[in-house]
């Protein structure tokens, strides 16, 4: 059979095209490498689903080389299952949506000409996309209806133009230490944001509201409120999910690509051929299968005789920190707010989005302010030292753990700032170790431009005067190179000239007629947000693309 | 169920074979892994009796698991032989065969090791996930953590193992 449409990849980069494209009557297929899991099946099983990593693949047989430049210019390699480091980030039919928090953020205009708003940078790759937020905008809005996004419009420096003047879906209920933060940044003359969630506060779009679980990242949603590919898309429309197809090659001749390859979980190859193909397996993966799909019309790669497949990967600059609550320094009512289960702290500062520094104008970012997960392991784990950093147990341990537990919480802040692109940041191929289906890995050669730490020190600054104002104890933060494995873009930047990219403003590949990528490979910089809402407005704007094409 | 099977694996597991102990430089005996794991599991963390968690059923369930590396195995095991070999020398005796207040002694000499310190962590982290297993693995039956510590969140709850 000749399929309209062949998407590789059932996340927030492909779903988009699945849903709109089948639900325009055209053939859809989609090639998922994981399993398909639904609402019924999503618990909260902390062993299964977070200490053992139920829904990422075992290292042993699929992984990762990672190389780290080091100051003196070296690489020190790391292969990822001797060293347990993973960029898996959910293998599943809906992929790595299923376990995201949610926490959603448009990028804003000047993150569309980073070039033109703010300049060369040293040892940086910085370009404007060739895409600006207007024409995006549209699609953003459709996000927010489709897939659901909750929150509260408020007037801020960095705002970004909006086509409607709120959320289609009211904000989730709020923990009150959200009451104390609002005081802390009134007194500070910050700006707080509710911060918008993909996540519907009620039954709505034919799913269950939110049921205050407190366990959405890292979790799958057992009432569909979260918007997860899965849930808000795929469900939703007719297009045929393969499960358990891990694509290893995309044949072609010299101007498209003809058929995907696949192998099934009895390691059966099987091809689907198809007039377009979609590629969205999550930055490196759709890099490396780019890479891995060599043939005599592309030597070095489908789509790759500029060399320019796997360059240019980022993911999101930042670090996190936080700040210690405890019972002594509250009242009997901030003692009662400070424990409440379930609700939300949804706060974010943008204010320093863009900020000036000895004069010269500086590209910043956001703040998201969230309760440390609920997650009981890690919150236990973290009393096994005590203050000189030694091991104890026994008594003193039950104690530290049932003080620390029942009478103080824990508030994070998460910083989201550019990673800038760079020659050293890529996705290569390490092509004597091979995954359980017998293809070469990916190798992610990572480096961070020293700016990338600077600007994430100056915004965590700003969190910590807001913990301080508020009272918390115990405020740490960690600003580093350690690059977030859930949010990976780039490596297939999309551009107008053939030589500095893979694809063109369409998202489709330059060197051949049938080929897009909608994951976030696209993106040439990443904003100084989470991606994924910018991810899925992206996909459905290609969407329409694919649809006038195929109607034509 | 899950644990018949895990009983049926230990007796294949590393666990089920004797370590070998040296003492002044000549071999003294062997030790049982699986009895001494679970002895310095109490002794580090007695609550988990008073709370009547599993323990040792969780480290036959889990050491079964896919994700849990040969090299990691290799790590605890080799500390079963840390902790009798250190026994003998303050001691004169097994681990096992010692007084709770010498186990203690131990455990602290233990802990000072660069390898020991972890070791350590690898058994206490093994047992809060015992005591915040949820019931269908049957080592926790009864949600000692979450009653202790209060704790009202993470529903729905498995209505099956996915370990």
């Amino acid at each position: 059979m000749m399929y309209d449409v062949c998407i590789i990849g059932s996340g927030a980069g492909g779903s988009p095209v699945a849903y709109e494209l089948s639900r325009a009557g055209f053939s859809v297929v989609v090639l998922e490498k994981g399993k398909e899991y639904k609402e019924e099946d999503f618990n909260k099983d902390e062993l299964a689903v977070s200490r053992r990593e139920l829904f990422t693949p075992d290292l042993k047989d699929e992984q990762h080389v990672i190389y780290e430049l080091n100051e003196r210019k070296e690489h020190r390699r790391y292969l990822g299952s001797e060293h347990q480091w993973s960029f898996w980030n959910g293998s599943m039919v809906g992929g790595s949506s299923n376990l995201m928090s949610g926490y959603f953020h448009r990028m804003k205009p000047n993150d569309f000409k980073l070039l033109s708003a703010y300049g060369e940078i040293e040892g940086a790759n910085v370009v404007d996309w060739p895409l600006s937020y207007e024409e995006l905008e549209p699609y953003y809005e459709k996000v927010e209806r489709i897939v659901g996004v909750s929150g509260e419009v408020v007037s801020h420096s960095f705002l970004e133009p909006r086509s409607t003047s709120h959320f289609p879906y009211a904000k989730l209920e709020e923990n009150g230490v959200t009451k104390w933060f609002d005081s802390a940044c009134k007194s500070l003359n910050f700006e707080s944001i509710p911060t918008p969630r993909a996540i519907i506060p009620h039954a709505a779009l034919k799913r269950n509201g939110c049921s205050y679980s407190n366990f959405c990242g890292s979790y799958g949603c057992a009432t569909g409120a979260k918007g997860s590919a899965r849930a808000a898309l795929l469900q939703k429309c007719d297009a045929r999910v393969i499960t358990e197809a891990f694509v290893y090659k995309l044949e072609s001749d010299a101007t498209k690509v003809t058929k995907a390859h696949y192998y099934d979980s009895d390691m059966k190859t099987h091809e689907i051929s198809a007039k377009i193909f979609v590629l969205a397996a999550q930055a490196i993966e759709s890099s490396r299968l780019l890479l891995n799909s060599k043939n005599r019309f592309f030597p070095y790669g489908l789509a790759n005789n500029n060399n320019q497949v796997g360059k240019n990967l980022i993911f999101s600059g930042g670090g996190a920190g936080e700040g210690r609550f405890r019972f002594e320094t509250l009242t009997n009512e901030q003692q009662k707010e400070l424990m409440e289960v379930g609700l939300f702290f949804n706060r974010s500062l943008q204010q320093w989005y863009e900020y000036k520094k000895s004069d010269k104008k500086i590209k910043g970012g956001t703040i998201d302010f969230l309760f440390e997960h609920q997650n009981l392991i890690p919150r236990i784990k973290r009393a096994f030292y005590d203050e000189r950093e030694k091991i104890i147990w026994g008594k003193a341990l039950e104690q530290k753990i049932y003080k620390e537990l029942t009478t103080s919480r824990v508030l994070n802040f998460e910083v989201f700032n550019d990673w800038l692109p760079t020659d050293e940041c890529f996705v290569g191929i390490e092509e004597e170790i091979k995954d359980k289906y017998g293809i070469p890995v990916g190798a992610i050669y990572l480096y961070s431009h020293p700016i990338d730490r600077e600007v994430g020190n100056d915004l965590a600054k700003k969190a910590v005067q807001v913990l301080e104002e508020m009272g918390a104890s115990e405020i740490s933060y960690s600003i580093s190179s350690a690059p977030p494995p859930n949010i990976v873009a780039g490596g297939c930047r999309f551009g107008e000239n053939p030589q500095t990219s893979v694809l063109d403003k369409n998202c489709k590949a330059h060197e051949l007629e049938n080929l897009y990528v909608t994951d976030a490979s696209f993106m040439p910089t990443g904003g100084s947000v989470p991606y994924t809402w910018t991810v899925y407005a992206n996909s459905f704007r290609v969407a329409d693309i694919l649809r006038k094409r195929l109607e034509s | 169920m899950i644990l018949n099977t895990r009983r049926n694996f230990f007796k294949k597991s590393f666990l089920g074979g004797a370590v070998l102990l040296f003492y002044n430089s000549s071999l003294y005996g062997a030790a049982e892994p699986l009895k001494t794991l679970t002895l310095a599991q109490v002794d580090l963390f007695p609550k988990v009796k008073e709370l009547h968690v599993d323990t040792a059923s969780y480290l036959l369930l889990i050491l079964d698991h896919s994700r849990i590396t040969a090299s990691h195995k290799e790590f605890l095991r080799n500390g079963v032989q840390w902790l009798h070999e250190e026994s003998l020398k303050l001691h004169g005796k097994l681990y096992y065969n010692l007084l709770e207040h010498e186990r203690q002694e131990v455990l602290q000499e233990i802990s000072e090791y660069g390898c020991g310190e972890p070791w350590i962590d690898a058994l206490l982290t093994y047992s809060m996930e015992a005591l915040c297993s949820d019931v269908v693995y049957g080592v926790n039956k009864k949600d000692a953590a979450q009653k202790w510590l209060g704790f009202c969140a993470g529903f729905p709850h498995p209505k099956r193992a996915y370990l």
